[in-house]
């Protein structure tokens, strides 16, 4: 009375937790997402932000204005400004309002501006929307006489509260 | 759904009539599901690597609305912080001589200077133009962190709960008289020699 042995076909392993958890994730993760606005993804340049302590305080989201100082090449001989705005609507108004604009500069969601343009713009965007937050998101060897003259622009413009962008030390 | 329901309930009625064939014991049915799984780690892994956790914190900063304004203070509530050139940290209190100070011990002389003088004292930064931003930001950052070592020294060992803290603090240009006072610690530049 030998058994007659059942042939194996294959083995099956219950996949169902497995795909439980992976979904669980996977849903997680893509509502977690944020994808990068059109602003960074035309930046051609990396920011080395400088370092603070943890603090809960995160950037504002809506109605932001960012103030970008940055090397535009990783020679790190030239410095320039950089402004973007989170509001798309706010940001065509804006740029609307400045004289000397190219058309291909119109497009454009980050603009290279000098001092003088930047501070058109900043007054342009007190005009339009006064409750926009400022933000400072400068490279971290980058000499303090650029920072401080976005200050001045900014605080002489009504923007006397405003943001570093920093990074978790 | 359909499918899997008719196939059990087939099963069962099967198992009622004919007894004699040994019923093949159905557990559930199984279903290949290593294409679902295929595709869901795939996009678990997309999103996964495209998302960034670490989005960019802030340090908030307020200057004063009137820039061209002054305002009178008394000389003896004011504490400097000078940052030269090297990113070299001095202080001076009132008019008196620069000291050389180190990073590390900016937070603790922020402490010790707020408690002399409550809410009276006011930290001036004063920061050279040619400095990296990263170390202003670091020095900023200490006098942040010594905020709340003020509240904490009042409110839980001088029994005072309802201590309210209001900040006295401010950015000022760097001028040649800061470069004078600590002209004597850098002979290289300040002598000329």
């Amino acid at each position: 009375m030998a058994k007659v042995k059942k042939k194996r076909v294959g083995f099956v392993i219950d996949m169902t937790p497995l795909v439980d958890i992976t979904f669980l994730l996977l849903t997680f993760f893509m509502f977690t997402a944020k994808f990068k606005s059109e602003a960074e993804a035309e930046q051609k340049f990396f920011i080395e932000r400088p370092l603070a302590s943890a603090d809960t305080s995160k950037l504002p989201e809506q109605d932001l204005a960012i103030v970008k100082i940055a090397f535009p090449d990783s020679t790190k001989q030239d410095t320039s400004y950089y402004y973007e705005m989170t509001n798309e609507a706010d940001w065509v108004a804006v740029k609307s309002g400045i004289e000397g604009l190219t058309p291909e500069q119109m497009q454009e969601a980050q603009l290279q501006v000098s001092l003088e343009t930047l501070e058109a713009l900043i007054k342009q965007t007190y005009r339009v929307n006064k409750e926009t937050s400022m933000a400072i998101d400068a490279d971290k060897s980058i000499r303090f006489k650029w920072i401080s003259d976005a200050m001045d622009v900014l605080s002489d413009n009504r923007f006397t509260k405003f943001n570093y962008v920093t990074k978790k030390r | 759904m359909a499918g899997g329901g008719s196939l059990g309930g087939g099963g069962r009625s099967k198992r009622g009539k004919s007894s004699k064939r040994k019923a093949k014991k159905r557990v559930g049915f199984v279903l290949d599901m290593t294409p679902l799984v295929d595709i869901t780690f795939l996009l678990l892994t997309f999103f996964m690597f495209t998302t960034t956790m670490a989005t960019p914190q802030v340090m908030e900063m307020k200057v004063p609305p009137e820039r061209d304004v002054p305002v009178e203070v008394k000389e003896s509530q004011l504490l400097s912080i000078l940052v030269d050139d090297e990113g070299d940290l001095f202080y001076f209190k009132a008019q008196e001589d620069a000291e050389p100070l180190e990073m590390k011990d900016v937070r603790n002389l922020a402490i010790k200077e707020n408690l002399n003088q409550i809410n009276e004292l006011i930290i001036v930064l004063k920061v050279s133009e040619n400095v990296d931003y990263g170390t202003v930001v670091q020095v900023l950052d200490e006098l942040n962190l010594a905020e709340a070592g003020i509240v904490d020294e009042m409110r839980v060992n001088r029994n005072n709960p309802n201590f309210e803290r209001s900040r006295k603090f401010t950015i000022a240009d760097f001028t040649d008289e800061d470069r004078e006072k600590i002209a004597e610690f850098n002979p290289q530049k300040g002598g000329g020699e």
